[in-house]
């Protein structure tokens, strides 16, 4: 039967809420006849609501369906992860780890770069004055000998060390300073090889054709000119 | 991961029913497969019940219930303990029928809508009253079924499963007074509705 609207519609906008906040309803709600029509049909409304689908079941093997589908997922897991991915890979880790620590540092490319210091003032070009400091810092690439040399002129060998001073070394890296105490060009240089270097004969063609043919490398560094 | 209730302490055991209680011993003992059963056969029809109304399709309702428990067996050594377990049942098969029912409201817009089958009383019914009251009830899903599928969650959420207002909004994450305002909104629609297909309330 279809409901007939009347007058108050006060049930719908106002009780219909205080209801679902569990709020206590006015004394109108009890005697207004059109409210008193509406909670009758609302309380029938609620009561169909609640009793939704009390018949319906699922199929009977439901329960059965689901451990069927939690087998399939898990067996689908273990084919993508089989036992030996765990320790394999914390192998191949451990392994990784170990070449960073050990390998990767010794590895660092060979290499040689200078520094100019004038009094406290630092500078990269490769002009200097008398007096100035020449700095040379080098990266060995793990080589088991290394020097670091300057030649004035080309032909005068003024600095030459490894291990002693004024060289310092650590971690496969190479440094030393040299006072640049007259005008002239000033040609530094790392020589570094497995093998032992051979010794200073006269003039750096000579030394380093000499320490090539003994298959050592050569990194020449910027050269530097004093005036 | 899981996060579905969206209060941080954790439910003290008394509040719980007894099966809420035996689940939780299990998962002590790191036995979620013991904890599984108890869920399913305490809560298994609530929830197809649950996804038949929100859904409105058996076979897709099935697959959800299904789905929703493998669901939580793998997430039951995680679950936090913040709500009871039926909440959280409740809150991974409303995302899943959300999401069901999005889609078909979806599929409906764009291949327009079903065909309502006419709610005839069942042939065979034993008596009148049982078949006015079954075409009451097919009139009454159809109803729903119009409504958005946020509006229909919290109508059989709070009517058909009866789940009180906190307990919904722990689960959807709304705040009660709005889904109280909601569901007051939605019964005149649902009995505008059913006066429309001439079953008054």
């Amino acid at each position: 039967m279809i409901q007939e609207k009347t007058g108050c519609d006060r049930f719908e906008t106002e009780a219909l809420l205080l209801l679902e906040q569990g709020q206590p309803l006015d004394d109108h709600f009890s005697s207004c006849p059109d409210c008193l029509e509406a909670r009758a049909a609302y309380d029938r409304l609620r009561g169909g609501l609640s009793s939704l689908g009390k018949e319906d079941e699922p199929a009977p093997d439901w329960q059965a369906r689901v451990w069927e589908k939690i087998e399939k997922r898990k067996e689908r897991r273990r084919r993508w992860s089989p036992w030996w991915i765990a320790p394999v890979g914390i192998t191949g880790l451990a392994a990784l780890a170990a070449l960073f620590l050990i390998w990767i540092p010794g590895q660092t490319p060979a290499g040689l770069r200078i520094e100019i210091e004038a009094g406290t003032t630092v500078r990269r070009g490769a002009e200097a004055q008398p007096g100035d400091l020449l700095r040379l810092a080098a990266t060995t690439g793990g080589a088991r000998h290394s020097e670091l040399r300057v030649y004035r002129n080309d032909t005068e060998l003024i600095l030459r060390c490894s291990t002693e001073p004024p060289c310092s070394r650590r971690r496969g890296k190479l440094t030393a300073s040299v006072v640049l105490d007259g005008v002239g060009r000033y040609q530094p240089l790392l020589i570094f090889s497995e093998k032992p270097l051979p010794d200073v004969a006269s003039d750096l063609d000579t030394d380093t054709d000499a320490a090539l043919t003994a298959g050592a490398d050569v990194e020449l560094g910027p050269r530097v000119v004093v005036r | 991961m899981l996060s579905l209730v969206h209060d941080s302490q954790e439910l003290p055991r008394a509040v719980l029913p007894d099966p809420e209680r035996t689940a939780l011993a299990a998962l002590d003992r790191r036995s979620p497969e013991e904890a599984l059963a108890i869920l399913m056969r305490e809560y298994g029809t609530a929830v197809y019940r649950y996804c038949r109304q929100m859904v409105g399709d058996e076979d897709l309702a099935e697959e959800i219930q299904q789905m929703t428990f493998v669901q939580a067996y793998e997430a039951l050594p995680k679950f936090a303990r913040r709500s009871s377990l039926r909440t959280w049942l409740f809150g991974i098969a409303r995302h899943r029928c959300l999401d069901a029912a999005k889609m078909t409201r979806r599929r409906r817009k764009r291949f327009g809508p079903l065909e309502d089958a006419p709610d005839l009383p069942v042939p065979g019914a034993s008596t009148e009253d049982r078949m006015a009251e079954r075409s009451r009830t097919g009139a009454l899903e159809k109803c729903l079924q119009k409504l958005a599928p946020h509006i229909r969650d919290a109508i059989v959420l709070r009517f058909q499963q009866g789940l009180s207002y906190p307990e919904i909004a722990r689960l959807s994450g709304e705040k009660a007074p709005t889904l109280q305002v909601r569901v007051a909104r939605a019964l005149p629609l649902l009995r505008r509705c059913l006066e429309d297909k001439g079953m008054a309330p």
